[in-house]
């Protein structure tokens, strides 16, 4: 265990690396540069512009600076922001994303499993074929449908919520409900599978007989195993959540990580983009290893070696 | 790689439910409200002084000498005051910070007096040092600022800012004492006023620069002379100004905050003007779809811009090095068609460099539709109906719009020319390299005027300016760009200016397509903001009515397209 969380941390370090370079040179093997704009920049200022940030520099000698300097997450200030070091912003925008992400979590979680033990206490009924069907509904539309279509309806028609922005409890109403719908819809699907599979055990069956009330069969008894597919999907669930917001932070404005990413990019933040590609690279990888750790707990047939 | 088929679906599916939104958006069930039919969604008026609006992006810089975006110098021209700032309606400089100010006879020599008593927000008095150091410090070479060619027409400003002079002292801005600034010009430039109300000529605090470098510009460091001054500002989420009590003006600001959305979705900004989250959504952020429907109602304003969105020629790329193949691609251009058709009326064709509405400047006749005048055009450089004509690529940035007007170009050459024209588009950055670099054919641009004169303009197209991008050089140009520029008298002043734009057409190194217009939705119970031809809006003279319905609206807040 513990020699397998070493080795785990250890490769940490060239993977990260490995992304660090890739993406170092990816970026500068882009057209243009971080300066540029419709209109012409005069030879004097660019001049001046690439001294200050060092881009008059062999190129292996920034990316050794940019190395030495990342590793003590030291990425510098944003190109387009000069008042603001990257690091700043990765970490504003993170807690924006990151509650986002927890939100729309939730949210699945307190509609999803409900909704699936429900549909599964009553197979084949019609609760169970709306729940169902809403469900698949809620797995086919991507969310840069649904997220204009609540717009819509909620704050166009009824004028009762923002539409876009971050700025107060009601503007989280909309973009958490559009990120979440996919893994409402996910959770409950699998929430149904994993209890209609559990419903037909013996042991429950013993329960049943027993005399117990169906309630206490199937919260007490049912219910403990069949939410453990649920629980694994928590982990790679959580990881995308907050990553995978892209789409609606855009929609709606919010103020996370992806758009940096996007709009980094695109203005060719050097930067920035490192900043952020890294951030998200450590996130997922130090998350995945969370998983790895949460499996052996959960199943102590997984063995970590 | 084919894109999944849902994803054209998905997009009709909300564009036109969008649309149905919109279309009933008089009769949405606005709290209070009735008979909204004239205005696109909520009108209800805050009942506080704040005016929200959206800035479509995040100021990048707030340092005015540095800045080069609109978002960045709205903002900006909040905060700081210049010598003169620009009136709302005309944009004709008005006093601002010096009160009154004497030109010399021969127009070279200005000396500007500040306003007694004027200070900035940590209390230091505002002084002419002020502006002399700051200006000076936009020229100095080592500051890098994109926009130190504003300052040009000042004497050896250009030398000092292309290292050919080292001593800044030479250069022609003096504090001639705390409250009187002399100014020396190169060249009578009638402009020059209203050059100073460009963010670029914006007083900066010398010692709060010199002691924060880059982050002064923080909300915590900075120090302002505006009307209005930072009270929050949260990255990528909004920008909030709150009056500045120190300001000489103070009196007759009648907004206690603004409050400054960097959204650059134009649907959601445009969503949030509609649920009226936002009082304002400036020209440019309004997707094109939306458009011609919008003219149905009373906030959406449109005014004429000083911009022309046109094709550059490479001309050093054959065939295009030929004058009679460039003047056969621009008279087979049917700009009529493909503003009524693609643009659906939203902006006017037009056939000239130079934008329309500056006084005393009559543009040479503009290049017209002639498809046989085309034909023979093209006889001429060698390619009778087109035999034989190389196929060439219009770049475009990727944009809907652009592409949509580069297909129609291309089948218009194609049906006129019989010439094999591609469309080929890159991602902004891409596109910015190709078009510098001249690595391109014929490329989608457009040019937004500085100023409210022609040589914003014209003054692109000289021999080597970093904005030509086409390779074109002209010793008669240059010669009357030169010899407009020493003109004196105003008059003869725009006659050679015109005579150079029609050089210009004449060669045909560009293929002018439209004239913008501004399009901007405003709230009907602000007050304050019209429509420029610069899509410049000082926010000091914008207020909130709220009881707007017992007031009219002032009868220059919108023109009828053509």
């Amino acid at each position: 265990m513990r020699t397998f969380l070493a080795r785990r941390l250890l490769l940490l370090v060239p993977t990260l690396w490995v992304i660090a370079t890739i993406t170092f040179f990816l970026m500068r093997a882009a057209p243009g540069g971080p300066f540029q704009s419709e209109r012409d920049i005069p030879a004097q200022a660019l001049e001046a512009l690439d001294k200050k940030y060092g881009l008059d520099r062999p190129l292996v000698e920034q990316y050794g600076r940019f190395l030495v300097h990342a590793a003590v997450l030291d990425f510098g200030p944003s190109y387009a922001n000069p008042a603001k070091e990257v690091r700043e912003i990765l970490f504003e925008s993170s807690a924006v994303s990151f509650e986002l992400g927890a939100w729309a979590l939730l949210l699945a979680l307190l509609v999803g499993v409900p909704l699936g033990v429900w549909a599964a206490t009553r197979q084949n009924s019609a609760v169970d074929y709306t729940a169902m069907s809403a469900a698949l509904v809620g797995v086919s539309i991507p969310n840069f449908v649904l997220g204009p279509l609540l717009v819509l309806g909620l704050s166009l028609t009824l004028f009762w919520l923002p539409p876009a922005l971050w700025t107060g409890p009601s503007s989280r109403v909309l973009p958490v409900l559009t990120l979440s719908a996919i893994y409402v819809a996910y959770i409950a699907r699998l929430t149904r599978g994993g209890m209609l599979e559990t419903l037909r055990q013996d042991y429950v069956r013993t329960a049943r007989a027993k005399g117990l009330d169906e309630r206490r069969v199937v919260m007490r008894h049912a219910f403990r195993l069949g939410i453990l597919p649920v629980v694994s999907y928590l982990g790679p669930a959580t990881a995308r959540v907050v990553m995978g917001s892209v789409v609606v932070e855009q929609i709606f404005a919010i103020p996370g990580l992806g758009r940096h990413l996007v709009n980094g990019a695109f203005n060719r933040d050097y930067t920035l983009v490192l900043g952020v590609v890294l951030f998200y690279a450590g996130f997922l990888l130090i998350f995945n290893l969370l998983v790895d750790l949460a499996y052996a707990w959960l199943d102590p047939r997984v063995e970590l070696a | 790689m084919r894109a999944p088929r849902w994803v054209p679906v998905a997009a009709l599916l909300t564009t036109s439910a969008w649309l149905v939104a919109a279309g009933c958006g008089g009769r949405a069930a606005v709290p209070g409200e009735s008979g909204s039919a004239r205005y696109f969604g909520s009108i209800r008026a805050p009942q506080d002084r704040v005016f929200r609006f959206n800035n479509m992006a995040e100021p990048e810089k707030l340092d005015p000498g540095l800045m080069s975006g609109q978002p960045d110098g709205r903002i900006a021209r909040a905060l700081f005051e210049g010598l003169v700032v620009a009136d709302p309606r005309t944009l004709d400089p008005i006093p601002g910070q010096a009160y009154r100010w004497d030109v010399s006879a021969n127009g070279r020599r200005y000396v500007f007096h500040l306003r007694p008593g004027i200070r900035w927000s940590n209390g230091r008095a505002v002084t002419a040092g002020d502006f002399e150091w700051a200006w000076k410090r936009v020229l100095d070479p080592a500051t890098g600022s994109r926009y130190a060619g504003i300052l040009s027409a000042i004497e050896n400003a250009d030398s000092f800012n292309q290292k050919r002079l080292t001593d800044a002292s030479q250069v022609g801005v003096r504090a001639l004492d705390d409250s009187t600034l002399e100014v020396r010009l190169t060249s009578p430039t009638p402009y020059f006023l209203h050059l100073l109300t460009f963010y670029t000529c914006l007083p900066v605090p010398r010692e709060v620069i010199e002691r924060f470098g880059d982050r002064w510009t923080r909300s915590e460091n900075i120090v302002v002379n505006g009307p209005f001054k930072i009270h929050a500002w949260k990255l990528r989420s909004s920008f909030e100004l709150d009056k500045n009590p120190a300001y000489w003006d103070a009196a007759n600001v009648k907004l206690d905050r603004i409050i400054a959305y960097p959204v650059d979705d134009l649907t959601t900004g445009t969503n949030m003007y509609k649920a009226g989250v936002i009082d304002w959504e400036p020209s440019g952020g309004i997707p094109a779809p939306f458009l011609p429907f919008l003219r149905a109602y009373a906030d959406f304003k449109v005014g004429r811009q000083q911009a022309v969105y046109f094709y550059s020629i490479n001309v050093t790329r054959p065939p295009l090095d030929n004058v009679w193949v460039r003047r056969a691609l621009n008279h087979a251009l049917d700009r009529a068609t493909l503003c009524n058709k693609v643009l659906k009326g939203t902006r006017p064709p037009w056939g000239l460099f130079c934008p329309s509405g500056y006084d005393g400047y009559t543009p040479p006749p503009p290049i017209a539709y002639d498809p046989e005048e085309a034909r023979r055009d093209l006889a001429k450089a060698g390619y009778p109906d087109g035999k034989g004509f190389p196929k060439f690529e219009i770049l475009i940035n990727t944009s809907e719009d652009h592409r949509r007007i580069a297909e129609a170009v291309q089948a218009m050459w194609a049906r006129e020319l019989h010439i094999p024209v591609a469309v080929s588009n890159q991602e902004w950055a891409s596109y910015l390299a190709a078009t510098t670099g001249l690595k391109y054919e014929v490329a989608r641009r457009s040019w937004i005027g500085d100023y409210p004169d022609p040589s914003t303009f014209l003054d692109i197209m000289r021999t080597g300016d970093g904005n030509n991008r086409t390779g074109w050089s002209s010793a008669t140009y240059d010669r009357l760009i030169g010899e407009a520029r020493r003109e004196a008298d105003p008059a003869r002043r725009m006659q050679i200016l015109s005579r150079a734009e029609a050089v210009l057409l004449d060669d045909a190194p560009v293929i002018p397509i439209y004239h913008y217009v501004t399009m901007e939705l405003v709230k009907p119970y602000v007050r304050g903001l019209y429509p420029t031809v610069l899509d410049y809006h000082p926010l000091k003279f914008v207020s909130i009515d709220p009881d707007w319905r017992s007031h009219p609206e002032p009868a220059d807040t919108t023109v009828a397209l053509r």
